[in-house]
């Protein structure tokens, strides 16, 4: 089974390194899709299913807590998961992801392990092997 | 109140470079001002009260090397990435040093800014001349400085001036 992702951070080269993650973490990608900050990305999901987001928190325009917020509003996605990579350190504001139902955090710095454990646990094992870097799929 | 020590700023950088940038530096003193680099990047943390402002300096030769290491390029090609790559992996920088000094602060009132990078041109007025900060060095060549400043009653917005 392949997922199709969104990819949503104002870092082009952080969307890249995620990217790279996903692929070497054995996921088995099929349509990627990025935004630069949360309001982007609620444009981007229109008419498109995905099956995992993953976000950053700090984004000029629409950040990633107001993301979750309005995502959650829309019934096609209610129950879609959602991963945030964040430099975020705030107990409060990490909570308040949660209680909305994010599926779980990593925080910058992070290890690609960290990132695969966290997919692992949210999605399930990855049915690709492990460590082959799949050239097929998500080419951004 | 400076609530961040030296000590945090080098262990920060440290781990940073070292997950993200697979890059090991080394701590030196110097006189922060007189170095020449080319890039600069700025991140705040902000509270009601005031900020702390967190200013990287990079030489250009460093810059693009993490950026190459960052991005999972040849490191021998690293004079091929691209300007706007490169201003972004320092942002990415500046945010995740940054970050790692938000969670040593340990107080729910500050919030980190959205960093910017930037290129140090001939007429870029250098807002850390002066100040105390710390070196570091790859491979016994200088590779950039960090500075800590902390500005009183400029609390209220977590955006720098030029945030985009």
């Amino acid at each position: 089974m392949s997922y199709n992702i969104l990819i949503v951070d104002d870092s082009g080269s952080m969307r890249k390194v995620l990217l790279k993650t996903l692929r070497l973490s054995g996921f088995d990608l099929g349509e990627c899709y990025e935004a630069s900050n949360g309001r982007q990305a609620l444009e981007v999901l229109e008419g498109k299913w995905v099956d995992l987001i993953l976000s950053d928190v700090h984004m000029p325009e629409m950040d990633g807590i107001e993301f979750l917020r309005s995502l959650r509003q829309i019934e096609f996605f209610k129950n879609t998961p959602v991963v945030f990579v964040t430099t975020e350190a705030n107990e409060d504001r990490l909570r308040t992801l949660m209680e909305l139902g994010a599926g779980g955090y990593v925080r910058k710095p992070f290890r690609p392990e960290e990132i695969r454990a966290l997919l692992s646990q949210v999605m399930g094992e990855p049915h690709g092997g492990l460590a082959g870097e799949s050239s097929e799929g998500c080419d951004f | 109140m400076v609530v961040l020590q030296e000590r945090v700023l080098r262990d920060v950088i440290s781990e940073v470079l070292e997950t993200m940038f697979f890059t090991d530096v080394d701590f030196e003193e110097c006189d922060t001002g007189s170095l020449p680099f080319e890039y600069g990047s700025e991140t705040l943390l902000v509270n009601p009260r005031g900020c702390i402002v967190l200013n990287l300096r990079m030489g250009e030769k460093f810059a693009r090397m993490i950026t190459a290491n960052f991005l999972g390029l040849d490191e021998l090609k690293a004079d091929t990435v691209g300007e706007e790559e490169l201003v972004d992996s320092l942002k990415e920088f500046s945010n995740m040093v940054a970050g790692g000094c938000h969670a040593h602060v340990n107080d729910a009132d500050w919030k980190l800014g959205i960093p910017r990078a930037w290129r140090i041109g001939a007429d870029t007025t250098d807002s850390t001349s002066g100040l105390c900060g710390i070196c570091f060095e790859f491979l016994g060549e200088p590779a950039g400085t960090a500075f800590l400043r902390y500005l009183p009653g400029s609390g209220g917005s977590a955006q720098g001036p030029e945030s985009n």
